[in-house]
């Protein structure tokens, strides 16, 4: 299968079903390229999926892409360990991986239904810009009959914060889109805080849309819980210890990163969140406490 | 015909069970300590282990989650039931996964390890029937027992790395655990102790008199002087009801006001409390986490004339968050409030958080 078949592929996935997960389609372009694979070794096929998966970080640079490519690498290494002959590799491989996949597609159902039960009656929540994992946990709730208000920041530049309050319109949720800037005016009014992750950091950080850290920082100065909803395969093996560890190739898109000469002159899309800002993370596998991220990761990658 | 009656007999020990943790629930504190409340339990579960009817594990764990269910309705705020339920349920599972062969004990809990590593299905219904599965249970479970027997004297054991001379301890109410704790060390150091009383039930008195006894300097002080004094402490040693999920707690009313007063002078908070006072719950459950019980300790029924005006309440617990605790001595030892994650998930199977 050639690069530009897959970055089609992967765009397709994309357009087919826009609420699909970016790591979710990525996984679905690297399976489909491993049955196309045609090398004869195990070596050559890990050499060709990691070509692979640098075409796809190019075409969309964000975090979880990233991290979904990396499970998928770590997920063939695991397997070709079990079975050193290719071919019967490969048929093992192509079967966990479809499984692996209708796995993976339900874990926003399985966190939307965790996280669902921390809202209570009567509460008033605060999110930032466009989350389809707080989106479908505002659903269960709502689903449940509870009754509560949400407030979505504006997040520029792309004014995503928009596009989460007609969604949440649709649903017949009370929303109110604040501006950016006026986060820390209508903190004292919210009960708590729910935001997506685009990555989650090994220290239990997390990487998501420029603005959450403020957003963290507020609540953590009124004493307000700041909850994180993530589907675990955004696990990824980065431990910054401030802004500036965070890779450049996240931070900006991919077209700007080829084209820009001067990065200072441009706007990050993400910032990172230190754990110890965050109260409590709901993932698929559990609620988890920052620590128990890097549990987690080393359960996998050791 | 002996069968029936072994049944009868069993269920009206559930039955006594269950009246008899509806009736405690409504006293002043408990009138039994937590630990024997979940020696009965685990006892209990023993019981209807030997004598239920099942065929295989599946039935099991049936049986138990549904008498655990009555059991935690009957006491929500007596989490030691549901903690042991829940302990007993882990047993079958692990003994189950033996006598199948299987060494996926370890792959009990979900991981990303195990989503990418699992070929075809992981559903394991339980359904297989093994002859000495019920033995190993029973064993299992009396394993369990012993250890109970010995969580106290195993924190005790610790007492000296943690207290010495000359220092002063504060603590609040009365809490068996610290008290054993407390006389463990007095053996062999001389320290002295300050003991909250804790208003309305003042608990602190009986803890203050135990504590003499073995001639420990012993001074009671009202919950309000609290702040005032906690500048001449040098650790605050408390038990607690229960160990949240989160590593917060729920402890007896004012044990909030000791952890700010604590946090705010940098004194160590240190908890004591047994393996088995761990719940998978998080202080969110608004329904089942507060307790409130007749005011009448806080404003008694003879002021009339207030009564009507004003609204009194008496609440059993407060919820203490997990920044302010400093560490945790279990009977497996100290741990920091960040781990308690990592023991949780070695006690309790997480399809089990739910009963």
């Amino acid at each position: 299968m050639e690069e530009a078949e897959l970055v089609e592929y992967f765009r397709a996935q994309i357009r087919e079903d826009p609420d699909v997960a970016s790591a979710v389609a990525a996984i679905q372009s690297l399976l489909e390229f491993l049955k196309r694979d045609q090398s004869e070794t195990i070596l050559g096929l890990r050499e060709n999926m990691t070509k692979a998966i640098h075409r796809l970080e190019e075409t969309d640079s964000s975090v979880a892409v990233s991290s979904g490519g990396e499970l998928f690498l770590r997920f063939i290494s695991l397997t070709s360990l079990e079975h050193p002959d290719l071919s019967q590799c490969r048929n093992v491989m192509i079967e966990r991986g479809e499984l692996f996949l209708k796995k993976i597609s339900l874990s926003r159902g399985k966190v939307g239904k965790l996280c669902h039960t921390f809202i209570k009656d009567g509460a008033k929540i605060l999110t930032h810009s466009s989350s389809r994992v707080v989106l479908k946990v505002l659903e269960n709730a709502a689903a449940d009959n509870k009754r509560f208000t949400v407030y979505v920041t504006e997040s520029q530049p792309d004014s995503a914060g928009e596009l989460m309050a007609q969604k949440l319109r649709k649903l017949n949720i009370p929303v109110t889109v604040v501006l950016d800037a006026a986060v820390g005016y209508i903190m004292e009014k919210v009960d708590l805080v729910i935001v997506g992750a685009e990555g989650v950091v090994e220290s239990g950080g997390v990487i998501n849309k420029i603005g959450t850290y403020q957003m963290a920082v507020c609540s953590k100065a009124h004493n307000k819980p700041f909850y994180v909803v993530a589907e675990s395969f955004k696990f990824v093996r980065l431990y910054p210890l401030n802004q500036q560890d965070v890779p450049d190739r996240f931070k900006y898109k991919a077209d700007i990163l080829k084209s820009v000469k001067d990065l200072n002159q441009e706007h990050p899309m993400i910032d990172y969140t230190p754990p110890s800002l965050i109260t409590l993370l709901f993932t698929d596998l559990g609620v988890l406490t920052p620590s128990a991220v890097s549990d987690e990761l080393i359960k996998l990658y050791l | 015909m002996p069968g029936a009656d072994k049944e009868i007999d069993l269920s009206e020990r559930i039955e006594s069970f269950l009246s008899e943790l509806k009736r405690c629930g409504s006293g002043a504190g408990s009138l039994r300590g937590s630990a024997e409340t979940a020696r009965e339990t685990t006892a209990l579960l023993r019981k209807i282990t030997a004598q239920a009817r099942w065929g295989n594990a599946g039935e099991l764990m049936e049986i138990i989650r549904k008498e655990g269910r009555r059991m935690t309705a009957a006491q929500p705020s007596e989490t030691t039931v549901g903690n042991m339920v829940r302990r007993v349920l882990k047993i079958i599972r692990e003994e189950y996964a033996r006598s199948r062969g299987s060494s996926e004990e370890t792959d009990q809990q979900e991981s990303l390890h195990k989503l990418l590593t699992s070929g075809g299905s992981s559903e394991d219904n339980f359904r297989q029937h093994f002859a000495h599965l019920k033995a190993n249970v029973i064993e299992a479970i009396n394993e369990l027992l012993t250890e109970l027997e010995g969580t106290t004297d195993n924190i005790s054991m610790q007492a000296l790395e943690h207290i010495h001379s000359n220092e002063v301890i504060m603590t609040i109410g009365r809490s068996r655990t610290v008290e054993a704790f407390l006389k463990d060390a007095a053996r062999k150091r001389k320290f002295h102790v300050i003991v909250a009383e804790c208003a309305p039930f003042c608990q602190g008195h009986e803890m203050a008199t135990s504590l003499c006894k073995e001639d420990i300097e012993t001074t009671v002080i009202p919950d309000a002087a609290i702040f005032a004094v906690m500048s001449r402490v040098n650790k605050v040693i408390i038990g607690t009801q229960t160990v949240l999920a989160n590593g917060g707690l729920r402890a007896v009313n004012g044990t909030h006001t000791l952890a700010l007063a604590a946090k705010h002078h940098s004194t160590p908070l240190i908890v004591c409390a047994p393996m088995f006072k761990l719940s998978p719950q998080f202080p969110n459950e608004e329904d089942t986490f507060h307790k409130f019980v007749s005011p009448h300790e806080v404003l008694p029924f003879t002021e009339g004339e207030i009564l009507s005006k004003v609204n009194a309440h008496c609440p059993v617990f407060d919820y203490v968050p997990p920044e302010l605790i400093t560490l945790f001595i279990s009977n497996i030892g100290g741990n920091a409030p960040s781990y308690i994650y990592r023991l949780m998930s070695e006690l309790y199977h997480p399809e089990d958080h739910e009963l």
